[in-house]
This record gives C-alpha cells, structure tokens and sequence, in this order.
C-alpha cells in the first residue's frame, strides 16, 4: 500500500482522454518522477492530486483516506501542497508576505485579532514572521525579504513558490516543472533543496520535468506517460534502457535501406 | 510612530472635523442633504472595493442597496419598528441574501460573475416594481416616518428627523462603518483577500478556502451596501418611482467610477472619488442633462492620466517636490 495510491485515474477533455486508466503508487518519501512528452496527461495528473481538476473516473487515496473529491484546500490541511508550473506567486506581495500567506493554515483569524491588537495576537504575528523567515533562510533568500516578487528572477521566483508551499507543512510536495528554464547552478540548488527536503523532513515528492538529467539523478522511481497511459515505470536505471521510452521520446526506429 | 501613519491619522481627523463643520458653516438645508448622500456614496464606493479586493467587479451593488432601503421603510410602515433596529436589519438581509447567492456566484469568476451580478440586481428592481401590493411598485412607498427620536448614550433622546441632525446620524453611522472596513481590510482576513486577488489558485493550493473567504467578502460588502441603502430610504423618506430608476445599474456604475477616479489601491481613494465627483455633479446640476457625459468625461481623463487615481496626487507632488535639482 502506497502513503499516494491513484486507481485507475482518467480525465476526458470533451472527447479527448487526456489521462487513460492510471494506476500509481507513490511511497512514503519517494522522490518520485513523471515524465512523458508534451501533451502527455503530466500536468493534468498533477492537477487531479492537488485538486484543482475533478477526474471523470477513478480514485486518489492519500496516507490511506479518499481525497478524491475533496476542494485543493482541504488536501493542503491533510498535507499535500503544490508548486505550479508557470511563476505563480503572489506577484504584488513582498517576498515575505508570499510566505506568510503559506502560513494561512497556522493563523487565526477572528473578530478579536481584527478590531484590536491583543498582545495574544502580536505574539502569534510575530511566530508566523519567524517561522516564514526561517523557511526563506532554508530556501535560500533569506536576504530578499522585502523584495516585491515579482521583480525576482525566474530562478529565484521558483525558490519562493517552492518556499510557500512547504510554508503549508506538507507531507506530499507537487513540483510541476521545478528546474526548467533555470541556469546550471540554479538546477543544482533546487535539486539539493528537494534532496534536503525528504532527508530532513521526510517529505514525498512527485517531479514532472522535462529535464531528464536532473530527473534521473534526483528520483528513487519514474513513471513514463505518452498520450494519457502510462507505459513504463520502474527505477531510472531500467526507465533509460525501456524501448517503449524511447520510442515515445524519439519515435520509432524504421528501416529505410 | 512614522510619518506616513501621522499623515494618515490628522487627515482622518481633518476629514471628520471638516465633515462635522460643514454643515454649520454653511447653514443650508440643500448642502446638508448634499453632504448626507456624500456621506452614502462615501460607504457604497468604500464597500464596493471590498469586493474589488477579492479580485471582482460587481455590477450589482446597488441591488443590496435597493434590498436595504424596502427593507428598512417596510419594517418601520408595516411593523412599526424603530429606525435603530431597522437600519441593522437593513445590512443584514442584504448581507445573508450575498451570503446565499455568494456560494453560487463565486464559483464563476470575471465577467461572469459581473453578469450574474448585474442579472441579480435587476431582477431585485423588477421585483420590487412588480409585487405592487407589498413593495408599492411603480407608485413607490411615501411617508414612512424618519429616523425619529432616538436614545443615544451620553446624549440622552435625541430627535433625528431634522436635516442637520440626520446628517449627523448619517455621519456617525458611516464613519463607524468604514473605520470596520478598514479595520477589516488590514487584518488578516483582508490579507487573505488580496492574496486571493493576487493568485486564488495558489492560495488554495495552501489551504486557503478561496470559496468561502470570496463569499465573506461579498457579504460584508453586501451588508454595508444595505446599511447604505437604509440610510437612503429615511432620508428621502419616499421610495418612488425616481427610486425604482435609482436602483438600477447606472449607479453602480457611477459607484465604480468613484471607485476608479479616487483610485481603487489605496482604502481612501473610492472615498476621495465619491466627495469629489458627487461635489462635481452638484455644481454642474444647472446642466443636469450632460452630467453623466462631463462624469464620464472626468473618468476617462483620470484612467489615462494618473491611472491610480486622485489618492496617488499627494504622493506624485511629494515626488515632484523632492525632485532632484539640476
């Protein structure tokens, strides 16, 4: 039994099935990659766990309960947090607010804290600052944060979306495309971080990238998806040599003598 | 403390002093009724940006307005309540009505949920219109009594059906209501809103339960919009014909352009953007007939001059002032 068990998961996009019939089983502090060509149902699966898209059929257990139908914020109160493809940070806000918002789940919100400024409340301000101020340390922009985000660069904005979610106290990180787009060095601090991240906090990940380097180096398992199926998955080391792989990243070897 | 806080505090106060001398300085029953729907469109405008703050525009605002003022005449003609339950009564039915249609309209967003908004507060007017028997329809509700005597603590029975003193009322009423919104705005719960506005979907993805803190914004908003509406509906003291026009969506439009004109950043702007322009529109009442296109007129320039808005002119002098010298 896996802590992320996905039954026969599927999604139809009108007539198109953009994820067919997936059966994955993620453990408990796995790193775990999926990869697969453009239009491959990655990101769709992804958006199934976190919530944001309802499955036309199928079942997700997560740490042995059904989470299939429940809204993206009450998968975050069971542990499950998401970093999005595309730059999606809280553009306006500093680098440090970006953080606290993560923090929602820890902070009281009542009539009291409203209208007047109880010493219980400067107090519970004051932890939640700390608390996101360790996190940036951890994610390494501890000096930016007064920074409006949005005048980050990419690599950095990356971090920082990286830092809200595990300012959500998840057990089971989404990261959708963590390192695309970043320089060399980039690539390895984020990689380090994710390494860091299941060590220390023994937090199981699920890695969409198209950077099969840095996928193959990071991950315990991969599952391969082409067209919405999966068609393999196992260690890296068996992933590299599977000729359905190949065939989906570089199409069919043919005879043309 | 810094200066930015002080600046904020002594033009609090200034605005307050001034709105409280006004009256007295000028001494006539047209400013002071003037200055009472200033000190309406003051909280409408104010309330329709907690729903901008969630990342919305409501067409419909007006429609809780419209629910707030039946609400409070109906309760004073056909139940004989006193205007200090009325008035309360009249934000809370238009806040559970928002509460009710908020878990619905919510889960559209943009321009969808302006439609909704705008179909919504019509059919509130229409409905008004039609059921003749209860909401007067066409022929309207006339002479329901004012605020009347009221007990204010530390001021013993006051009598609140006079202008002057129903301006005051009016005034204290929405002083108290947009210090809340403010308040409001810079707690937490605003701090979520403005994440919402920012990125709902990464707000949820970290817990936030984006459904529901939309649906308090657009209640609260609601709630202040009927508590508007209220104090509308006794200071005309008829609802007629001219109201059932009233309600409809040119004055939320009009609420949106002071929310734009007086900028929509910062908490005061929406309030700027009603005194000035509801200031402009008295002065240019001898040309009734062009006063939406010289309003427009002054929108237009505002959007594609200072895009932020009247509030954002103290700050571009500042600027100016401490320019450089070459």
């Amino acid at each position: 039994m896996g802590f992320l068990e996905i039954r026969k998961l599927t999604r139809f996009f009108g007539g198109l099935a953009a994820v067919m019939e997936l059966d994955m089983d993620v453990g408990q502090g796995q790193l775990f990659g999926l990869i697969g060509p453009n239009g491959a149902g990655k990101t769709t699966v992804l958006n199934m766990v976190g919530g944001t898209l309802r499955p036309s059929r199928g079942q997700i257990i997560f740490d042995g309960a059904e989470v299939t139908k429940l809204p993206p914020h009450r998968r975050a109160q069971r542990g499950i947090a998401r970093v999005f493809q595309e730059n999606l940070l809280f553009s306006s806000f500093t680098v440090l607010e970006n953080v606290q918002v993560g923090y929602h789940l820890q902070s009281r919100i009542d009539l009291s804290s409203i209208f007047f400024e109880t010493r219980s409340n400067r107090i519970q301000e004051k932890e939640l600052e700390q608390k996101a101020m360790d996190t940036l340390e951890f994610v390494g922009l501890g000096q930016y944060t007064n920074e409006v985000a949005v005048n980050l660069p990419h690599g950095r904005q990356r971090l920082l979306a990286l830092a809200i979610a595990l300012a959500a106290q998840p057990q089971l990180l989404l990261l959708d495309e963590p390192v695309t787009g970043m320089a060399a060095e980039e690539v390895e601090t984020m990689l380090s971080m994710v390494r860091a991240l299941r060590e220390q906090k023994g937090i199981t990940c699920i890695i969409i990238e198209h950077n099969l380097k840095a996928v193959m180096g990071l991950c315990d398992r991969i599952a391969v998806l082409n067209f919405g199926r999966k068609i393999a998955e196992g260690p890296p080391e068996e992933i590299v040599e599977n000729p359905a792989v190949m065939e989906a990243y570089l199409g069919k070897e043919e005879d043309v003598t | 403390m810094n200066r930015e806080g002080m600046v904020k505090i002594f033009g609090c106060i200034g605005a307050i002093v001034l709105a409280i001398a006004a009256p007295l300085a000028l001494s006539s029953i047209y400013w002071t009724s003037v200055f009472t729907s200033i000190a309406i469109n003051s909280l409408m405008a104010a309330s329709l940006r907690t729903i901008f703050i969630i990342g919305e525009f409501s067409l419909g605002h007006v429609g809780f307005m419209c629910i707030g003022a039946y609400t409070s005449a109906l309760l004073t003609m056909k139940a004989g309540l006193p205007f200090g339950l009325t008035l309360p009564a009249a934000g809370l039915l238009a806040g559970l009505v928002a509460f009710a249609l908020g878990y619905p309209f919510m889960r559209v967003k943009g321009i969808y949920f302006v439609i909704l908004t705008l179909v919504t507060s019509e059919s509130f007017r229409l409905l008004i219109y039609n059921w003749k028997n209860f909401t007067g329809g066409y022929d309207g509700l006339i002479g329901f009594p004012g605020a009347g005597v009221l007990s204010i603590p530390g001021l013993g029975q006051v009598d609140f059906n006079g202008f002057t003193e129903y301006y005051y009322l009016t005034l204290a009423v929405v002083c108290v209501s947009l210090f809340i919104l403010y308040r409001l705005e810079k707690s937490r719960l605003g701090f979520t809103w403005l994440a919402i506005q920012e990125a709902d979907k990464m707000a949820g993805a970290v817990g936030v339960n984006v459904l529901r803190y939309k649906v308090i914004a657009f209640s609260i908003a609601s709630f202040f919009a009927g508590l508007g509406g209220g104090l509308l509906a006794h200071f005309e003291r008829a609802l007629g014909p001219q109201a059932t026009a009233f309600f409809g969506v040119m004055t939320t439009i009009y609420l949106l352009i002071y929310m734009v004109v007086g900028g929509k950043s910062k908490f005061v702007g929406p309030i700027m953007g009603a005194v000035v322009l509801s200031l402009i529109s008295e002065f240019t009442r001898p040309v009734e007939e062009y006063q939406p296109m010289i309003i427009g007129a002054i929108a237009i320039a505002m959007v594609m001059l200072i895009p932020e808005g009247l509030v954002s002119i103290p700050e571009k002098i500042g600027k100016w002032l401490s320019r450089p010298l070459e």
